[in-house]
Parts: C-alpha cells; structure tokens; sequence
C-alpha cells in the first residue's frame, strides 16, 4: 500500500478497509485450510489403518495390556516372570529405560566436568589431551561407539572361569559385571534412620553456620563438617550395631558366578559409551559457562581482596551455573533418548523390549508405539517445564 | 623500604606483554593524600602501570612498594597488597546476580568477617555519601551507568582502602552522567584520600590533581602540576596530546 | 602560551627477559610453572604417549598389509597388529554398498555432477550464487536420481531428468559468461543474437527460447542414456550415508525455517500445529520414528501400496531433522530486535518481504554454527539406518566381519569407518567455524 495516496477522503476509506478485510479473510482463509488440510490428512490415515488392521484382525485397543506376553527378558529391575502381563513388560521397560539414563547421567558429568576443567587448564599438554578427547569421541556417531565398545570390548571378555576380577568381588567377564550385592540384616533400619539424622542434622548445621555468620562474621566449615557427619556418624553406628549389613558376593561355582548382583556385558557397553559421548558435550557446557562469567568479575573480586573460595562460591559459580545448567539438562534427555540404542545390542530398553519384541509378539502396533512415544514425550515435557521454572527464577533482573 | 609518608614507591618499573615492551623504566612516588592524574594516548600504558599497582597485572623488572610492603613480581602477596588498594573500573564490574546493598557488603562480611549488620550499616553510609542509598535493594543491570560506577565506587570503599586506583572510571559512561561520577570523586579527593587516576577528564583534573603525569608508549614523559602542564607543557609530545583532547 | 618545547625522545624497546618470554618462558609458564603443574604435564604427557602410541603400533607398525585370510593374518601377528587386507578387499563396497561393480561409475559421475554444481560458488567473479546454489536444491536431484537409480523412464521422467541437466548446463553457462564477461547469461544470450536493443518483450522471448533449445538438446541426451535400474536395495555404504544425509540436510532447512516461522505465527493454528509438530518429533528418540515409520507405514497406507523402505527411512529423518532445526532458527529470529521488524514495518515491506529480505538473513547468520553442528548430528544420526536393516557405512563394516575370509574381523573396518565419519565431521565444524569468522567480520568494527 502506497504512503502517498491521492484518492478522495470516501475512496480512501474503502480502500484501507478493503486491505484490513483482505487481510483478515486472508488470514481465516489460511488457518481454515491448514486446519481442514492437518485434519483431513489425519482423518485419511486413521481410516486406511481401521481398514487395514481389520484386514488382518488386528485390534487398536489397550485390552491386550492384561494378556499374558510369554517371553522372558534378560534383565529387570523389579521382579518379571515369563508368564507377567503386558502391561509388567512395559514397565520393565521404563525402569531398565530410566536405569540405563540415570548411571549414563552420574558418569558423564564427573568425566564431563573433569574434562571441561582440563579444557579449561593452564598445562598446554593437558589441554591437548582434553581438546583430543572431546573431537574424537564428539565426531564419531554414538551408535558406532557402543557397537565398537559391546563387540570389540565386553564381548572379548573371558568366560567365567578366567574372569578380570578387579577387587575382590568385583568381576568382568563375558556374561556381565558382578557386583556384591548388600544384605541387611536386624538393626539395618536403624542404620538407614540414623543415616537420615545425620543427613538432616549436616543441612542443619549449614543453616546454623550460615546465620552464624550472618550475626557475627565469623565463618564455620560446615560444607566440610557436614561431609563429616554424614560419614562419621553412620560409620560408628554400623560398628556400635554390631554391623548389620552383609555383602552377598559373588562366587565362582563351576562354570558360572553365584550370588551378588550382575549387569549384563550390553549394559556395561552401553554406560561406557553413552558416558563417554555425552561428557564430551557437558565438557563444552562447563568450559563455556565457566568462561561465560568475565574477567572483570574476577578483577573486581581479586581488587576488593575477597577470598578466593568465596569468590568461586559466591561470584563465579552462581553466574556459570546459570549458563550452564539450561543445556546440561537438555544433554540429560538426550542421553535418556539415546539410550533408546540399546535395541543394537540387544539391551532389553524401553523400545527393544516394548516397541521391537512386544510390537511382534502382539501385534497391537498403535497402542505400543502411542505408549512408548507417551512416555517420552512425558519425560521431555515435564523436564522442559522444570527449566523454564527454573530459567525464570534465576533470571538476572534487568531494566 | 619507603620514605616516611610514601603510600606508594614505584622505581624503574619494567613489564612486557611477550615481546612488546609496554611499561619502561617508570618511576613514580606519591604521598599520603596526594592526588595524581595520569594522561595519554590509548596504548601508552596508563591503564597497565595502574593494573600493576595491585598486582591485577604482574612485572618483570623494577619494584613496586604500597604503604611498606613491596609488590612481588610473581603476584605471590596479592592478599597483602590488595587490602591497602580499592580500584574503580572503566566497566563498573558489579556483581549482576546480587543487589546493590549485597555487592557492597560481600567482602566485609565474607572476607573481612564482618557481622551482616554491621557491614549493611557502613554499606548504607558509602552508598549515603554516592547519593544512591534509595537504590540499595535495586539490581545492578536496573541501573544506569553513572548509578552504577557510583555503587562501584561505594563498593570499594566499604573495605577501607588507603588508596583509590581509578582506571578511567567515566569513559564507558554516557555525557549527562559523566559529571555524577565525577562529583562523587571531587568529594572523596577533598576528603583526603590519595588517589591515582587515568582519566581524559581535564576539568576534574585541574580541580583536584596535585601532580599531572603524561605518559606515551609506556614512558613517563613529563610530571607536573595541573595549571602548569595544560598552560606550559615541557616537551613537544605534551603539546600534541593537548592541542588533540582541549 | 607554547614556549621552546623540548623534543621528546622515547627510550628504546629492549627485549624480554629471557626466563619469561620465548620457547623457555612458554615452557616455564604452560608446563612448569608450579609443582602440580608440573606433575599434570608428566601425566599428560604419559597419556598421550601410551595412547598414540598403542594406536600406532597395532595401525602400522605391527600391522599386516597383505595377507588372503584373517587366519594368516593372525597366524602372523595374532591380535597385536591390524589385518587390513581385509579392509582393502571391502573397500570398494565400503564405499558403494552392494551396487553392481561394474554400474558404480555412474554414482562417482553423479557425485562429479554434484561438486561441478558447486565450484561456481567459490570463483570470486559469479554473482548469482544465490541462484546457483537453490538451484542445486532443486534441479540437482532430479539428474542425480536418474544417474543413481537408472530404469525405464517415460517422457515426463525424461523431461525432469533433462530439466536438471538443462539446470547444470545453465549454471556454467552463468559462471563463465560471469567470470570471463561481466554480464549474466540471460544479457549475454540476448548481446550476442543482436537483440540488444530490442524491447524487453522481445528479450524475454529470445532468452527463453534460447533455454527451450538446451531443454530440448538435453532430453535428446537424456534419451539417449540407458541406465540399468539399480534398485535401492543395492545401495549402501558411504553412498547410502551421503544421500540420507545429503536429503535430510537439504530438506531440514526449509522445512525448518517454515516451521520456525509457523510457531511464531499471529495465525493461531497454525502456531498450534507447528508447535505440536515440533514439540513431538524433538520428544521422542530417533529409533522410534524411524521404526514407527518403517513397521507403521504400511498400515497408514491404503492397502497395497508399497513404499520403498529407503523412502521411508528418508521421511523420517527428513522430519526429525526439521524438527530440530525448526527450535534452532527459531531461536536465531528471537533474537532479532523488535525494531528490525518495526522498521520494516514502517517502509511498507509486507510479512513475506519482512521475513525473507530483513528477518532471516540475519537470524541464519547468528545461527550458523548450530545450523552446522544439526548438520553435523544428522550426518551421525544416519547410521541409526542401520537398525532398521539398511545397508549404511557402519552396517557395511560390520558385513566385513561376516565374510568367511575374513570371519569376526571387526575392530580394522570399525577403524576406518570411524576416521571416514570423524573426516567429514571435524571437516564441517572447521568450515562453519571459518564461515562464521568471516561473516562476523562484517559485524564487529
């Protein structure tokens, strides 16, 4: 529409409100076609699977959740028998999923964190080292690593009878990690009561410290002291009860291990490599969010004389840990999505065991599939609104 | 050791950045109370012979001696040095995260283990005496520049130094609110603090300075009082850098 | 008042002292300079020298380089040293999959046609690169397609076939008419039939029936081409990689930016959809599209239909990458000020104006490195292919193994698979980080 119109006062009105009109059909017009289009497509494919899945018999509906699903799993967190419904294996599936995410996320940040510091180094050789690590590993497919780590590492290990035993009781062999399994016995509740207490009394005594210093300045080592409780309490009750926990270790007994708890050798290839890929990712996030927060709050601590612990605490990390923990925590659902990858090495995850081995058995293919992208979708979800909760409390106030 | 009265000694100072020779043989003595402006090209060196002081850069040659204790080359005894020292920065560096009330209270309370009252009501005082106690509860990044470099300056007083350094504190600031910052500095040199300065800020100079320093490619060039320097200037370079900046 | 001003003359620079500067000081501070920095630099040191050195060892020094058996190879070296005649036997079918050996020049003549295409984007003098470029999106898989999949065609096929050529044809026209005359084809065209100085009617007409002549010369050649169908169940290896990853990386951009654009539309369903659509595909994992289209494909169809497996394997990445890409871009337009958008506004440029000419030029720019690093994930992504049966570069490693030569031969063809990948990964995030230093070169004074 020009600037510069030289219609009359009536001839310009029409016009202008033709161009409004325009624009607001125009709009409706789109929406409304995009809508019909979406839906139509939808109504199309949900009719030919109707017809396609009465072709062959097949039902759309849940009821097969309380069917017996006849196969064994070879690994499960709660108790599964073969002759277990469903609806168990696809919550053997989540736990294994969930099993899988948590260990992979403990490991890759205390190797990320080690090798984001070690980017972040003044030894040029170790700098070296770390920069290696990173491209290496960041620049080769995942799903490579875990094949190379199942096929070239835990599946090479010895049988049983001539297993790697690293400590005693801690055994790498062909069929998996053994590792002693604990076993309480009288006055263990306790133990665990008096655990709690100390945990509970350790916060308490940061909180007493922290307005002890608020009153009279002086400080008090209570992260130190705290870290010392924790231990030293529970330590001399598990001696004062008369230590009232035992260790089922493993035991070599013909040609198997007995006893203590075993992972199996895709389990182990499959921590390892996911570990390894995603510290690399968390190592960037560190070093840049470390680097994130400038020199001149370094220099402006360092000229007022704060104290170089206290300027970490309470300068650098609350600054960095805002820049950092938005995509740590996006690098956490990617490993709890990457270890959707288990299904190339034969860990009984959540899509090996309910998308992949179900989905034969069965053949109930929309429900599954509906029920595994739930699952995810509800993981991601829930994790993106944390964050957003999280990234507008720690928001700098700004004008 | 320093003469009775000397605050700071600095004799043949020597520093490179790898090869490039940026501070060269720059020997500076300033009493107690006495203030000095520092002045130059961009380059010259101003804003590193200052850095040095506090040891936020290290030196290779020459010393450095603060209120009797000698600098060390190897930023060893930055603690020590750095009690007796506050310094200003061209970009503020408040702390974005916490309040302005809590910026100026966090080293007394963590690294000069005051009680929390106690380093607020001094914090009030210095924030009083900037004029910006109203704004204690607000936000660094709330605030505009001059605000801010006036809660910077506030900030290091709360730590009760012996020494100013300013390191061209109103450069990054926009004009109107340049002459707040400067206002605020006025007040302070009249106090008696000794102070030095890197400034381009000529009206502030010849009201407070007591010696001018003029410094080009990392070399004191001439040393004089105010009125003399701007109306007399010794040496042709002097002249140059004058005729550019009045 | 200026009296006789003294002349000033500046002390002369000395050097360094030694212990600080130079090879020594570098050592001294980087290596040296403390007790624990002294202790990390021997440990690093040693890491490396284990590391690099056990690779090197089992690679070349200990390696066997000609052997007919896995068997000799281990009777030998046992397992101390590489056995890579195994890997040179393979290589070929590492590279192309299970194409018949003696069509495979006609896949290393469609990846030429590819790289022709290309070069005119870097000589100095081209000016319409832009046109160059979407060109290659959308004229050059229509003859690369042709070259790699060959069969009967019928006249339209053969008409898009010689739309690409024509297409290619056009583009060195261009870049030598550019680079050798100054002018773009369509003046040099119109210069040389004396039309000139003709009206701009008769100048379109002379230039467009100068394009229908190639056209037509090119369906002459096209027709004259017969190519064996290779079917994509041959296909594998590096190519199958290439081509998943070039079509993922070809659509994902579009299809990204139209989706970025619709979440941030006034227009609410369509913010509505694309939003669900973003949000679904960046949810779940990878395995599960690619599986939900490979079994659940046939049942959405209507029955009979059969859709080609590597087709389907396509969609899903194609999607999936859209997806992602779609949170990137969006990203980058977030960070475009309001007034970028107000000043549009206020010159008359409508919404499309707005977006193509201001917006998304300075939104791609900002975004380059992760528009990259997406690319980068793609890339690795496609051997998730694999699982789902398709004979990709890692899968094509793994059937190495199978062969009874060279039975359980695992770790050499992991070897070099995984260098082929880290090339061409480390490749593309050396080129956008070079990319981005020279765009940001325009933005910081």
């Amino acid at each position: 529409m020009a600037i510069t119109e030289t219609g009359r006062n009536s001839d310009a009105r029409s016009r202008f409100s033709r161009a409004l009109y325009d624009a607001r059909i125009r709009a409706i017009v789109l929406q409304v076609l995009t809508f019909v289009l979406v839906v139509g497509t939808l109504i199309w494919l949900t009719n030919n699977t109707m017809v396609n899945l009465q072709a062959r018999n097949m039902s759309a509906d849940f009821g097969f959740l309380d069917v017996s699903a006849g196969f064994g799993i070879g690994f499960t967190l709660i108790p599964y028998q073969e002759g277990d419904t469903y609806l168990r294996v696809f919550f053997v599936g989540i736990m294994n999923t969930l099993l899988v995410a948590v260990v992979a996320i403990v490991f890759a940040t205390i190797l990320g964190l080690i090798v984001g510091l070690a980017r972040l180094s003044n030894n040029w050789i170790i700098g070296v080292v770390a920069r290696s690590y990173i491209e290496v590993m960041r620049n080769t497919p995942l799903l490579l690593q875990i094949i190379a780590w199942y096929f070239g590492v835990f599946n090479l290990l010895p049988r049983p009878r001539d297993s790697v035993e690293i400590l005693n009781g801690l055994v790498l062999n062909n069929r998996g990690f053994y590792l002693p399994a604990p076993v309480p016995e009288t006055g263990f509740a306790i133990l665990m009561w008096v655990l709690l207490t100390s945990v509970i009394g350790a916060i308490a005594l940061h909180i007493w410290a922290g307005r002890r210093l608020e009153k009279t300045g002086k400080a008090f080592p209570s992260i130190l002291s705290g870290i010392a409780i924790v231990i030293v309490v529970p330590t001399l009750a598990y001696a004062f009860l008369g230590q009232p926990l035992s260790w089922d270790v493993p035991v070599l007994q013909g040609f198997n291990y007995v006893g203590g708890m075993s992972v199996p050798p895709s389990f182990c290839a499959l921590i390892v490599a996911l570990s390894v890929y995603t510290s690399c990712f968390i190592a960037e996030i560190v070093r840049s969010g470390i680097q994130s927060v400038s020199k001149g709050q370094l220099e402006a601590a360092g000229a007022l004389n704060l104290p170089a612990n206290w300027t970490l605490r309470r300068v650098v990390l609350p600054q960095a840990m805002r820049v950092i923990i938005p995509p740590l925590i996006s690098q956490y659902l990617n490993v709890t999505k990457n270890s959707s990858l288990a299904i190339a090495i034969g860990f009984p995850d959540l899509v090996s065991v309910w998308m992949n081995t179900s989905l034969n058995q069965s053949g109930r293919a929309i429900p599954i599939v509906a029920m595994t992208m739930g699952f995810y979708c509800a993981v991601s979800l829930s994790v993106s609104a944390i964050m957003n909760v999280y990234n507008k409390r720690v928001q700098l106030k700004e004008r | 050791m320093t003469k009775p009265g000397r605050m700071i000694e600095i004799v043949k100072l020597n520093k490179w950045f790898g090869q490039f020779h940026v501070l060269k043989d720059v020997s500076l003595s300033v009493r107690e109370g006495e203030k000095f402006i520092i002045c130059g090209p961009s380059g010259s060196g101003k804003s590193t012979l200052i850095r040095c002081i506090n040891q936020l850069e290290t030196h290779q040659e020459g010393s450095i001696v603060v209120d009797g204790v000698e600098v060390d080359p190897k930023g060893r005894n930055h603690r020590e040095v750095r009690s007796r020292i506050g310094m200003v920065f061209q970009n503020f560096n408040l702390f974005p995260h916490l309040s302005v009330l809590d910026n100026c209270t966090l080293t007394p309370r963590l690294g000069l283990e005051m009680p929390k009252a106690e380093a607020e009501e001094i914090a009030m005082t210095h924030l009083s005496r900037v004029g910006i106690a109203e704004q204690a509860l607000k936000y660094p990044l709330q605030l505009s520049g001059g605000q801010q470099q006036r809660v910077a300056i506030a900030r290091a007083l709360c730590v009760k130094p012996k020494i100013m350094l300013f390191d061209e504190p109103t450069s990054a600031l926009d004009p109107e609110m340049i002459k707040e910052v400067l206002d605020v500095m006025v007040e302070l040199a009249e106090g008696g603090m000794t102070m030095i300065c890197v400034t381009h800020e000529m009206g502030f100079a010849r009201q407070v300075a007591d010696k001018v320093i003029f410094m080009d490619q990392g070399e004191i060039v001439e040393t004089n009082e105010p009125n003399a320097f701007f109306s007399n200037p010794r040496f042709d370079r002097s002249a140059d850098f004058l005729s550019h900046i009045l | 008042m200026p009296n006789d001003l003294q002349v000033f003359v500046p002390a002369p620079d000395r050097p360094a002292p030694l212990d600080s500067t130079g090879v020594v000081g570098w050592i001294r501070k980087n290596l040296f300079q403390d007790i624990p920095n002294t202790l990390m630099t021997i440990l690093g040191a040693y890491i490396l020298f284990v590391v690099v050195g056990a690779v090197l060892n089992w690679a070349i020094f200990n390696a066997v380089w000609s052997a007919n058996s896995r068997r000799e190879c281990l009777d030998a070296v046992g397992r101390s040293g590489a056995c890579w005649p195994g890997v040179f036997v393979w290589f070929e079918n590492l590279i192309y999959g299970l194409y018949p050996k003696d069509q495979v020049w006609r896949i290393n003549v469609g990846f030429l046609a590819l790289v022709l295409w290309m070069v005119p984007l870097w000589m100095p003098r081209v000016v319409s690169k832009v046109a160059i470029g979407l060109s290659a999106v959308a004229l050059y898989p229509l003859l690369a397609s042709y070259f790699f999949l060959g069969g009967d065609k019928g006249i339209i096929w053969t008409a898009l076939i010689a739309a690409g050529l024509t297409g290619l044809i056009w583009v060195w026209a261009t870049a030598l008419s550019e680079t050798f005359k100054g002018k773009t084809i369509g003046v040099l065209v119109v210069d040389s039939l004396g039309q000139a100085d003709a009206d701009e009617a008769r100048q379109r007409l002379t230039r467009r029936l100068a394009t229908l002549a190639v056209f037509i010369v090119a369906c002459l050649i096209i027709s004259s081409l017969s190519f064996v169908e290779v079917r994509t169940r041959f296909w594998g290896g590096l190519f199958l990689t290439l081509v998943i990853s070039g079509i993922g990386i070809t659509f994902s951009l579009p299809a990204g930016i139209m989706l970025a654009l619709g979440r941030r539309s006034n227009l609410p369903v369509i913010a509505m959809f694309s939003t669900l659509f973003i949000e679904l595909f960046r949810s779940v994992p990878l395995v599960t599209i690619l599986f939900m289209f490979n079994t659940m494909l046939p049942l959405f169809m209507p029955a009979g239909t059969e859709v080609n497996q590597l087709l389907r394997a396509i969609v899903a990445v194609c999607l999936f990458a859209a997806a992602y890409m779609a949170e990137i871009i969006r990203g980058g337009l977030q960070a475009i000020p309001k007034g970028q958008y107000e000043a549009a506004d206020a010159l008359g440029l409508t919404y499309w104006q707005t977006t193509s000419q201001v917006v998304l030029p300075q939104a791609l720019k900002i975004m380059i490195p992760a528009i990259v690093g997406n690319f980068i994930g793609l890339f690795k992504d496609t051997t998730l292919v694999s699982i789902i049966g398709l004979f990709d570069l890692m899968n094509m490693a793994r059937a190495i193994g199978e062969d009874t030569n060279w039975l359980g031969l695992f770790i050499e063809p992991f070897f070099v698979v995984s260098m082929i990948y880290f090339v061409f990964c480390f490749a593309m995030s050396s080129y956008s980080i070079g990319l981005e230093k020279k765009l940001a070169a325009g933005r910081d004074r």
